[in-house]
């Protein structure tokens, strides 16, 4: 309506620069109501809902002061680490196990059973689990992840592999290759759009698992200052803690979608002939 | 033919899950390599679970401490569904509603809904209001994400032809477009399930006064593994039995769809 005739007014017609500038306005006046209730008119209290001014001096009290013993470089540095073990163990052993799952009979009647079961508990029913076997270290953080992100990993691969065409194999049989061959020169290059789509999926939800590990358990990470500053009552810690999860979850993410480009080389040329 | 397969693959499976109890039971057994402070016998596991019916651990017997999970998971998901569904068609019906909403949506999104427990419990006490309002949260977003995808994928050919017909937006809203969405708003339903379901387990070990998660994290610190299992395979179990539940659902309201659902 007015906003419309104003934005038409100028020359911003196209519908993706509408919902730009209809974003950025709404994003805009959020700030501006968080402004005025908070440090304008002090209509919420700040133990409640502490004003913008006080999270940006918290943000960079946290950069500059050790907050805990660590500054926040730090305290990504432990999350990301404990996040990048237990991704990396449910890749290492959940990309094998899929793939055997579509490619071993047997394998897949054995273990399929209980994998759905265990796939059922939530990974933070995991964590007093882990806490009681491995006390408050890495390897408890890196477990729960591990437990998330598995998953992921093994029913994509079991997808792509299953869905890779018949025919593929038997053209490469039909050439002389091997059972193992065939696996890895022909079928696991196929399935490997649809791994990948497993580890975008592992690495969001370790992220989160991560997260809920922190808050139950630990002395650093970004969860355990969300923790700090609940048990602190401070609001201000807390939008710290939530406002850097939210943005390293969203880099991370960012980063895996472009790198398919370069690590599925030939993925790309399936698009390019596509479009 | 069909149906021997299918009890063949079903005896199959019940097989695989006796080896696995058969090798659990070995590797726990009194001499076993596995002491029982690290992980149960499958006999300690059994013990516990039916004595826990009658004689209640830490202030509850278990089927309070599951009444207590099931009633904020599903408050949380019903209030989920409420405000998710209407906004997420609006969002995909008017484009204006959604260059509004789904900024500040898109800013939330990227943070995992338990990380919001803390700010909660703050915000509400350790009641069940900040338990439930986490769910809530963590059921919005499958909810209205699927809701609007429902809309995204509906064939414009249908409303082209209702609108040939006479229909106006309303009737096509409800008599186009919400049935054929129907089978999306099923796969949102389990997704938003599972989600809130999980995020209520971690809710509970950070502040509850009962609960499924509430026991894990009591029976952890109390070194009682035995019980720490049984409330694990309890929460999967009642995962199975919800995902069952709208899988029936779906049988029911949009027979249709089943073959074709997209598994999460």
């Amino acid at each position: 309506m007015i906003i419309d005739t104003l934005l038409s007014h100028f020359g911003v017609t196209s519908n993706r620069a509408k919902a730009t500038a209809y974003g950025t306005i709404t994003l805009l006046t959020l700030l501006l109501v968080w402004i005025m209730s908070t440090s304008m008119f002090q209509l919420i209290e700040p133990r409640v809902l502490p004003s913008p001014s006080t999270v940006v001096s918290k943000y960079i009290q946290i950069i500059t002061e050790p907050f805990s013993g660590l500054t926040l470089d730090g305290h990504i540095y432990e999350s990301v680490r404990r996040w990048g073990w237990g991704v990396f163990f449910a890749m290492i052993i959940g990309i094998p196990v899929g793939v055997m799952f579509a490619w071993v009979p047997w394998f897949r009647t054995l273990t399929y059973p209980i994998f759905e079961l265990l796939h059922f508990i939530p990974p933070f029913a995991y964590i007093p689990l882990a806490v009681l076997w491995f006390g408050a270290s890495t390897a408890t953080q890196a477990m729960v992840v591990f437990v998330a992100a598995f998953p992921a990993f093994v029913i994509n691969s079991e997808l792509g592999v299953s869905q890779v065409d018949k025919i593929y194999v038997d053209a490469a049989r039909v050439f002389g290759a091997k059972r193992f061959a065939t696996l890895r020169r022909v079928v696991i290059p196929a399935a490997a759009p649809s791994i990948f789509q497993g580890l975008r999926i592992a690495i969001s939800n370790g992220w989160m698992a991560l997260v809920g590990a922190e808050l139950v358990v630990g002395k650093v990470g970004l969860g355990f200052m969300i923790s700090q500053g609940q048990e602190n009552a401070s609001v201000s810690t807390i939008f710290v803690g939530l406002i850097t999860i939210g943005v390293l979850g969203a880099v991370i993410d960012n980063i895996i979608q472009r790198s398919e480009r370069w690590i599925l080389p030939w993925r790309r040329n399936v698009t390019v002939n596509n479009g | 033919m069909l149906r021997s397969a299918s009890i063949n693959r079903f005896l199959l499976g019940i097989g695989a899950v006796g080896v696995w109890i058969v090798l659990w039971w070995w590797l726990t057994r009194p001499t076993g390599p596995v002491p029982s402070l690290y992980f149960p016998s499958p006999d300690a596991v059994w013990t516990k679970f039916v004595r826990m019916w009658t004689r209640p651990y830490i202030g509850s017997t278990l089927l309070e401490h599951i009444f207590s999970s099931l009633y904020i998971v599903l408050s949380g998901w019903t209030l989920g569904a409420l405000v998710g569904i209407p906004l997420g068609i609006v969002m995909a019906w008017w484009p204006k509603v959604k260059w509004i909403v789904f900024p500040v949506f898109q800013l939330i999104r990227p943070v995992p809904p338990l990380a919001w427990i803390p700010l909660t419990i703050l915000w509400l006490g350790i009641g069940d209001a900040a338990r439930m309002s986490v769910v809530f949260i963590a059921a919005l977003v499958p909810w209205l994400m699927n809701s609007m995808l429902a809309v995204y994928s509906i064939d414009k050919v249908l409303i082209d032809a209702g609108r040939t017909l006479g229909a106006n937006d309303r009737q096509i809203l409800t008599r186009i477009v919400c049935r054929t969405a129907l089978p999306t708003l099923v796969a949102a339903a389990r997704m938003a399930l599972g989600s809130a379901w999980s995020t209520l387990v971690a809710a509970e070990i950070l502040a509850a006064t009962a609960g499924l998660g509430y026991v894990t994290v009591n029976a952890s610190q109390l070194l009682d593994t035995d019980i720490l299992v049984v409330a694990m395979l309890t929460i999967g179990l009642l995962g199975i039995a919800m995902t069952a539940c709208i899988q029936m659902t779906q049988r029911f309201l949009a027979p249709w769809s089943v073959r074709q659902a997209p598994t999460s």
